[in-house]
């Protein structure tokens, strides 16, 4: 399977703060997750990926190409849906998209204008007076009708109410229908890519912890519980992080076999979540008691 | 590129309604104003609209995720910038003529090459100015520039005279297509300066 997009050795720093040496690739035909906590670097990542942001070391390559020479070409097939509005307030769908059209050479009207009908568009109502909602459906609408073979989105479904965010994990699972179509996009709300995510990329403190495709994930991960007596310096070290209560413990393991090999019949493992596995690395970082991927 | 200058006509299409009357209220109630200084309002008011518009928005941002090169979003605003400047003395022009008030092209060679230095002067502040500050900032440069610029310029005229015998012994038509000319430079090395903060620029 090829990569659409590939980070290599990809770092950047602020004051206080830095993606690190990342390496990430997104293989084409599905939909990828891009999860991780508020500040992990989710946003910086993207903003390199979209060359909004030049990293400070490391190379992003997009459908095998560079910026630096392919800057419009890789554009032209990628579709972009950021976190916020990014469009002229004052302006109409109809203006929004009269600035957008000619900038794409495979821009197809037909379709969308089929979109604003799915979507329930008003063609010549201010994009202010929308709700963030509505705002979100414009920008997934221009996203999405020019042909883009990569579609990257920031966090489309912060803030949307929960028909709005079916509708749109909807209009996903559609476009993955066309297997030559990427979808990359970051979300905090980890039960949407239950549905929908063929890999997952999680994103820690700046570090790719990993990127997995679910399968894997449910292969790996695993939930632990078990009464407190198990657990010593030594079984400890099988786990990411451990959650200890006066009934027993909590804790993410990332190998089942270790678990198994450690533990044998003592303990009950479950299936790791999402959620899950967020919540030990975050917890994992405040007690320094893991071993990164 | 040429729809990145076309997109500052469709975000300008209301105020485009009130630069008429805009420039119409200089031409009567602006007796004695130079017919000069009218033009050079009038090709302010186009350019900087825009600039006022994409401050207010998250503009870069929507460029750059759109297929343009940084280069191509600086020379559309620089290119963009002259042909706001043809429009509104064509504009002016026609204006002045059907009111009946004079004007030379002295005096349109005048606002030119005072529009491309002012600016020269502020596109670039544009990329370096906190969000919100510009319109302020372009405001009252222009109005202290207006007051203390003069009285500096005579200052020079009249201390370093090598320069000012220079520019007496000049013809008219050499003297004004000269500072036309100077100023069309000014303005294509605050285009280069502009790539330079732009390409740095993180969205």
């Amino acid at each position: 399977m090829e990569n659409v997009v590939e980070l290599k050795g990809v770092t950047k720093n602020f004051k206080g703060f830095s993606v690190e040496n990342m390496n990430l690739e997104v293989k084409q035909g599905c939909i990828t997750g891009f999860i991780g906590e508020n500040g992990a670097g989710i946003s910086t990542t993207l903003k390199m990926i979209m060359n909004l942001l030049r990293p400070d070391a490391g190379e992003v390559n997009i459908f095998g190409m560079n910026y630096r020479q392919h800057e419009k070409e890789i554009k032209q097939r990628i579709g972009f849906v950021c976190d916020s509005n990014v469009y002229y307030e004052g302006l109409n769908v109809k203006d929004i998209k009269r600035i957008v059209a000619p900038a794409y050479k495979q821009w197809d009207d037909a379709l969308f204008h089929r979109y604003v009908d799915q979507f329930e568009l008003p063609l010549n109502k201010a994009i202010k007076k929308f709700s963030k909602g509505m705002q979100m459906k414009v920008s997934l609408a221009i996203a999405l009708s020019h042909q883009a073979e990569l579609i990257i989105m920031d966090e489309p479904t912060a803030g949307l109410d929960s028909i709005f965010r079916r509708e749109l994990l909807h209009v996903l699972q559609e476009l993955k229908e066309d297997r030559q179509r990427t979808i990359f996009f970051s979300t905090h709300i980890t039960t949407d890519l239950d549905r929908i995510a063929d890999y997952i990329a999680f994103i820690h403190k700046g570090n790719l912890i990993f990127n997995y495709s679910t399968h894997e994930i449910e292969e790996n991960y695993t939930l632990v519980k078990g009464s407190l007596d198990l657990l010593d310096w030594e079984t400890e070290q099988v786990f990411v992080h451990v959650h200890r209560t006066s009934t027993g413990f909590e804790a993410l393991a990332k190998n089942i076999q270790d678990v198994e090999h450690t533990f044998g019949n003592d303990v009950i493992m479950e299936r790791a979540s999402l959620e899950d596995i967020m919540y030990h690395y975050k917890g994992g970082m405040k007690h320094a008691k893991f071993n990164m991927a | 590129m040429l729809n990145l200058i076309r997109r500052d006509y469709i975000l300008l299409k209301w105020q485009i309604l009130i630069f008429i009357p805009f420039v119409l209220f200089f031409i009567f109630f602006g007796d004695h104003l130079d017919p000069a200084f009218i033009f050079l309002i009038a090709s302010f008011y186009i350019s900087f609209s825009t600039y006022t518009y994409d401050e207010k928005a998250e503009t870069n941002r929507l460029l750059n995720s759109l297929p343009y090169t940084r280069k191509e979003i600086i020379a559309s605003r620089y290119l963009g910038g002259m042909v706001h400047m043809i429009v509104a003395i064509a504009f002016t022009s026609a204006l002045l003529f059907i009111f009946n008030k004079p004007y030379t092209v002295t005096d349109i060679a005048i606002s030119s090459a005072l529009f491309l230095v002012f600016a020269s002067l502020f596109f670039p502040l544009f990329y370096v100015i906190k969000k919100g500050f510009f319109t302020p900032v372009v405001i009252i440069s222009f109005l202290v520039i207006s007051f203390i610029g003069p009285p500096i310029a005579s200052f020079f005229a009249n201390h370093v005279t090598a320069v000012t015998n220079f520019i007496n012994n000049l013809s008219v038509p050499a003297l004004y297509s000269g500072s036309v000319l100077v100023s069309m430079f000014i303005y294509a090395v605050s285009w280069g300066i502009s790539v330079i903060i732009y390409e740095r620029k993180a969205f």
